[in-house]
């Protein structure tokens, strides 16, 4: 199968098509992604599912260990899709991807979504998963700019890091809604 | 579609907060178990105070189970709990007026008068939820599986320890009379020394229906279901019940019920506190929908010192063999999972391993000779868990043994995910050598719904 084919398939009308195509789209690798995350926008849902589940499949073959270079060609596409241009559903799912694969070379793109209403909490978490000392002082340079809103969300990140922050303790229980539930028989 | 605001103004909130905000209370509190008992703990004979986090689906089925309890005078029930009103409303119709409603788990967490809780929400709450409970000082009474990653598992088992209370993993497989009659049979060698166990179990389901994502319906609050979860759109086919077959939540056959049938297996191998030193996975995805877990799947759990091997099969057609059947009977019912153990004089099936559990006859009909071996017997996996609370004894599937088959299942699936052999690190609790597959031992969790 080549990126030709890939593409065909990932399209088809028949689920069984689409499926053989995501489950071997990890033989094209790093080529396939941008255009598996142009499909992840397309107006059938089981097409652009397909899409999704190939870019995962992409992904969790990469870093097999010893497949360093597999990775590394990846990673750089991904971070092309972090971008203003891809909507926030294929930049979440692109984040998460990140997660599991991303090192160093990944923090600053993610790092930089930390401002972005709309994937913040996803940013925060996958940087909080990222392990090394760059996506820790992106973690902390982010608790420094974040608003008030949001800064009990890096200060959780970083005390899962084993950071102590002072003045910003763990807190768990925030105002919820209520219910208009009233006890029965009473 | 969008996030769901939180309707209460900070400042507001905290200045009720006290006063048990997001409930509606118009009876006293009743009086905790451990006012007249040992600090810290209820006294024999006192009355335990439940709450219920997570009414729908099982949840429901352990309020009724308590209000037949309650009804003999052996507990209170003080709140039941849920996000969704339509079930909260059923749960309060169920648990009668003297119960407090909630939508809110964390409130009933912040009342002193309630010892234990009961959490039946779906699987990617329970270790949050736990871990809060313990930290609050309340028992716990947890459905399985335990929790959906590596690290939420240690989480478990730290505060349950820190804290001092009693937690039972709802894995009721163990406390069933056929349990006790094939754990019994098993450890006297009446089959001889086992070194293989082979689990089987049907397919997960295919979602065949996908249906696009859309707008919770008005009764659910959908961000908090999905609480600790990265936040996604509703979706019809991602919610009560179905969120079983979704990887990151419900997990698939492997963890509902690989948590009830592995969970007998670790038993009756006096296995719990081990753990294997590979996991390998293979198995079929969906071709279509939402949900993203294994359909067939074969796993094998290779255990070192002593040796020996579990298997996790789940394939169609596994049915029951006729000499199980009595005279004149052409039919016979057994659940479609359960274990078959590989002793070097025979095997011996089991179906079943949750609620419904049967040894097959040979170990049912089984004397036992002078001399042989006694195993517990467990009163009840709910009496098992109230003499935990009052006596501080390990109850049958205390927290270490079912964060030990919950990994059991994880790791089972990440193999699964990621098409590769998992080396696993008992004494660490850790994976070994593979970045990826031990990035995955943990998942970063929404604030403020963490542990």
């Amino acid at each position: 199968m080549d990126t030709h084919d890939l593409i065909k398939n990932i399209k088809s009308k028949k689920e069984n098509v689409r499926a053989s195509a995501w489950q071997n789209a990890y033989t094209i690798g790093a080529p396939a992604i941008k255009p598996m995350a142009t499909f992840m926008r397309n107006v059938d849902l089981e097409v652009a599912r397909a899409a999704k589940r190939a870019l995962w499949n992409i992904v969790r073959y990469a870093c097999r260990p010893g497949c360093e270079s597999i990775a590394k060609a990846v990673v750089a596409e991904l971070i092309a899709l972090c971008g203003d241009d891809q909507p926030a559903a294929v930049r979440r799912e692109v984040l998460w991807m990140l997660s599991e694969i991303g090192g160093d070379e990944v923090v600053d793109p993610i790092a930089a979504l930390l401002t972005n209403q709309d994937l913040r909490e996803d940013a925060r978490m996958v940087l909080q998963r990222i392990p090394g000392n760059k996506s820790l002082a992106a973690l902390k340079a982010g608790l420094t700019a974040a608003p008030q809103d949001f800064k009990l969300n890096i200060a959780q990140s970083l005390r899962q890091r084993g950071v102590k922050v002072p003045g910003l303790p763990c807190q768990k229980l925030v105002p919820t809604k209520e219910t208009k539930v009233e006890p029965v028989g009473r | 579609m969008t996030k769901q605001k939180r309707k209460i103004p900070r400042r507001t909130f905290l200045k009720s907060a006290s006063a048990v905000a997001g409930t509606t209370i118009g009876f006293p509190y009743v009086m905790s178990s451990r006012v007249l008992a040992a600090p810290g703990r209820a006294g024999a004979n006192d009355r335990l105070t439940m709450a219920h986090i997570g009414v729908g689906g099982m949840g429901g089925h352990h309020l009724r189970d308590m209000v037949q309890r309650m009804k003999k005078g052996e507990v209170n029930i003080a709140a039941v709990c849920d996000v969704d009103e339509k079930r909260l409303k059923r749960a309060s119709e169920m648990a009668g007026p003297q119960a407090d409603v909630y939508h809110d788990y964390r409130y009933i967490l912040q009342r002193k008068d309630i010892d234990a809780v009961v959490i039946s929400t779906p699987d990617h709450w329970h270790g949050v939820q736990t871990v809060h409970a313990a930290e609050s000082g309340k028992h716990v009474y947890v459905e399985k599986p335990a929790c959906c990653t590596i690290e939420e598992g240690k989480a478990m088992v730290r505060a349950a320890k820190e804290n001092k209370v009693s937690v039972q993993v709802g894995s009721q497989g163990r406390s069933q009379t056929d349990a006790y009659l094939a754990h019994r049979y098993l450890v006297n060698g009446a089959i001889g020394h086992i070194d293989r166990v082979t689990c089987f179990h049907y397919p997960s389901p295919v979602d065949n229906k996908p249906v696009p994502d859309s707008d919770p319906p008005a009764e659910l609050d959908w961000d908090f279901w999905l609480g600790p979860l990265r936040w996604r759109p509703y979706n019809q086919r991602y919610c009560h019940g179905t969120f079983r077959w979704v990887l990151e939540s419900g997990g698939g056959q492997i963890r509902d019920r690989g948590a009830h049938v592995m969970s007998c297996a670790m038993w009756w191998m006096g296995a719990d506190g081990t753990g294997p030193v590979t996991v390998e996975a293979t198995g079929t995805s969906p071709p279509q929908g939402l949900w993203d877990s294994a359909v067939e799947m074969d796993v094998t759990y290779t255990f070192k010192n002593p040796d020996w091997i579990l298997t996790w099969n789940q394939h169609p057609d596994f049915g029951v063999p006729p000499e199980e059947r009595k005279p004149g009977e052409d039919k016979i019912i057994r659940p479609g999972y359960g274990a078959v153990y590989h002793g070097t004089k025979g095997t011996f099936v089991h179906w079943g391993g949750d609620g419904g559990t049967w040894a097959e006859r040979k170990a049912r009909e089984w004397v036992p000779p002078p001399g042989a071996k006694e195993v517990y017997k467990s009163p009840g996996h709910k009496e098992d868990w109230f003499e935990g609370i009052k006596t501080g004894k390990k109850t049958i599937m205390n927290i270490e043994a079912g964060v030990g088959v919950a990994n059991l299942c994880i790791l089972g699936n990440i193999s699964f995910i990621l098409k590769r052999k998992i080396v696993w690190d008992q004494n660490k609790q850790e994976i070994v050598g593979d970045e990826q597959a031990r990035r995955m031992m943990s998942r970063p969790q929404r604030h403020p719904y963490h542990l």
